[in-house]
């Protein structure tokens, strides 16, 4: 996977680069806006990862021209300015996701992630399946080896949310946002509370536990090995 | 909001005026009127007066029968128009005159007494009123000498018709001009009104209508919007300095939290115990960007900046959905979380920072009740605005700290560190900038928030 980092902090884009390289993707790095510019609407990249405040062109001009272009590479903006209609502005300018700094890498790489995978998951699909744990998405209905499991209206979209990214890691800032639409951190721990619920429901008596918790990170929905 | 002209001052005023000029104008011409008509009635009179007066001098000279003659002759031939006469006995009885009996009963009390007469004109009768002078004659005979009044009174007859038409018409010229104005003056104060609350509603680059007529609403009109104009660039420099405040707090602390980050991701990996400390060091730099945050949340909030991205959103339903993500967490400290929202709570506001006050008072409230204590987040809708209650039974604040409650660090459960000591004052800016209202009260016991918000 190709990524277009658009970072003018030096310092913090050095390790982000590091960072994303020993993650396993390759990663190319411009310094301005004007330079940002030309490689994202020149290169071919999976995703470009923008700061807002550039030198030359910014981070916003340079997802709106590159939506102009007809470009549709997903776009994760970064930026220090984080108030609610900041965020709006990037989202309406086209930007794909948004990550106020300082954000942790964990935070980063799980986006990235869930960026890259949105585009070849099929979201039209009726039904869900991990291992022996099925959801009729119609019938909002779930099943766990065949066995029925009583899960809230809340409960199911948090199952949903961890499904459709099964495999993959999940924050619990990424949480909030697509299950409970809060764009904001709550001091309290409450996702792992909400999580814990999930899990007792999904996973008690199971053998193979489906959510883990990724240190550091959130968690992930995946058949374990 | 409706133009409501008859409630305006310009429209008051204008029927106040209207009475003003119409009471003037009433004064005026009637009284031209009963001026004209007394002339008149003092014409006839001297007219009456000096007739009298000749035939009494006749009377003097030649008597009776000399007044009957004069009488006669002023009848027949070169007497005024309209002339009345009567020589009458004591007894009323008529000795001669153009009047076939004695009009009165007996003697009138009145120096000018007034009749009428019917006359016989060829074709037709007609009624005249009459206004005449009687004198009793040193031989006790009576002496009557009248004038025909009809056409004066038909003067003063279209001069009275003509006098209220005069005061109805101007009347009706003053009412209707003060109308116009009036609506003139209310539809332009309406517009002023109209984009002030445009302005207030967020909207800081509206500016008021000229009508290019120069006159003081113009005048008042520039002079607003040369304040609109300050205002708005005010706040686009208070904009770019939140702005860059935030971005030169935000990268340093970016750059410190993405070089621990980058020891706690180095292989080989580091001694578990240096490990622990970074991640707890990285916590507080969560801490540090969270109460950042809020400062400069409530500092954009406070600096009367626009509300962004507003939209309308059903509080009720927010607060279930916050009561329920709380829920799970009340829970586990012991502590029941309960709401009581009534549906259709709608506000013109930002759901994030309206979910932002929820979430502090609700994180409050589970971080001060103790065990087995009780939350209830209540929704009521109030005509016009919509009733946000947090209740609890826990410890709550002491009446002399309510009031500074909300101001920024302050705390007042002893011993209890965590968390900013912002959570209040955003929830007060929060408030504020959906032009709503924060109380806190006495739960008896615990502590009762109300947020009141405009619909």
């Amino acid at each position: 996977m190709h990524v277009l980092l658009i970072e003018d902090d030096t310092e913090a884009a050095r390790f982000l680069v590091k960072g994303l390289r020993e993650s396993g993707y390759s990663v190319d790095h411009a310094a301005d806006g004007r330079e940002g510019l030309f490689r994202a609407t020149e290169g071919q990249f999976d995703l470009v990862v923008t700061d807002r405040m550039l030198p030359h062109i910014d981070g916003l001009a340079i997802i709106e021209l590159m939506r102009r272009k007809g470009l549709t590479t997903p776009v994760l903006v970064l930026s220090a300015l984080g108030s609610v209609d900041d965020r709006v502005k990037g989202l309406k300018a086209g930007g794909d996701d948004y990550l106020t700094k300082p954000f942790a890498f964990a935070e980063l790489l799980a986006r990235i992630e869930a960026l890259l995978r949105r585009r070849s998951s099929a979201p039209q699909a009726t039904r869900l399946q991990v291992e022996d744990l099925e959801f009729d998405l119609l019938a909002r209905r779930v099943t766990r080896g065949g066995r029925e499991i009583e899960l809230t209206a809340r409960e199911l979209k948090l199952l949903e949310f961890l499904m459709r990214r099964a495999g993959q890691v999940v924050t619990r800032t990424m949480l909030l946002e697509g299950v409970w639409d809060l764009h904001f951190d709550p001091q309290s721990n409450l996702i792992d509370v909400h999580i814990s619920r999930l899990r007792q429901a999904i996973d008690r008596g199971s053998d193979h536990p489906l959510i883990h918790t990724v240190r550091g990170s959130g968690y992930v929905l995946r058949t374990d090995s | 909001m409706k133009l409501d002209l008859f409630n305006t001052t310009a429209f008051r005023l204008s029927v106040a005026y209207t009475l003003l000029i119409t009471f003037a104008v009433a004064g005026t011409l009637v009284g031209a009127y009963k001026l004209t008509e007394r002339l008149i009635d003092d014409e006839l009179d001297l007219i009456i007066d000096t007739e009298v007066k000749s035939l009494e001098e006749k009377y003097a000279r030649s008597g009776v029968a000399g007044v009957t003659d004069e009488i006669n002759l002023r009848i027949e031939s070169w007497g005024r128009i309209g002339g009345v006469y009567m020589i009458a006995d004591a007894n009323f009885e008529r000795i001669a005159g153009n009047l076939t009996s004695w009009p009165f009963d007996g003697m009138p009390g009145e120096p000018w007494p007034q009749f009428d007469i019917t006359t016989i004109e060829p074709g037709r009768r007609a009624v005249h009123p009459v206004r005449a002078a009687v004198r009793a004659l040193p031989g006790g005979d009576l002496l009557l000498v009248g004038t025909d009044i009809s056409q004066g009174r038909r003067f003063a007859e279209k001069f009275r018709l003509a006098t209220l038409w005069g005061i109805g018409l101007s009347a009706l010229a003053a009412a209707l001009a003060g109308f116009w104005f009036s609506y003139r003056l209310a539809r332009r104060v309406d517009e002023v009104t109209r984009t002030c609350q445009r302005i207030m509603a967020g909207d800081l680059s509206s500016r008021l209508p000229l009508a290019g007529v120069n006159d003081e609403f113009d005048s008042l009109a520039t002079s607003v919007n040369g304040v609109l104009d300050r205002l708005e660039d005010q706040a686009g420099t208070l904009r770019a300095t939140f702005d860059s405040t935030a971005h030169d707090l935000r990268a340093p602390l970016h750059r410190l939290r993405t070089r621990m980050d980058a020891l706690l991701l180095r292989s080989p990996p580091l001694e578990p115990a240096v490990h622990e400390s970074i991640e707890s060091a990285l916590r507080e730099v969560d801490q540090l960007q969270r109460t950042l945050a809020t400062l400069l949340q409530i500092a954009l909030a406070e600096s009367g900046a626009p509300l962004a991205a507003a939209g309308t959103v059903d509080v009720s339903e927010l607060a279930a959905e916050l009561v329920e993500l709380f829920e799970p967490v009340a829970g586990e400290r012991g502590v029941q979380l309960a709401c009581r929202p009534e549906p259709q709570a709608l506000v013109q506001g930002n759901r994030q920072l309206l979910a932002q006050l929820l979430t502090n008072l609700i994180e409050n409230g589970i971080k001060y009740v103790p065990a087995g204590g009780n939350i209830e987040v209540a929704v009521r809708r109030l005509a016009g605005s919509v009733r946000l209650v947090v209740s609890d039974d826990g410890p709550g604040i002491a009446a002399r700290d309510r009031a500074r409650a909300a101001q920024p660090f302050a705390r007042f459960a002893p011993g209890k560190q965590e968390g900013s000591g912002l959570g209040l004052s955003l929830v007060a800016a929060i408030a504020r900038l959906h032009r709503g209202r924060l109380e806190l009260e006495s739960n008896h016991p615990g502590l009762r928030v109300v947020v009141e918000l405009p619909a």
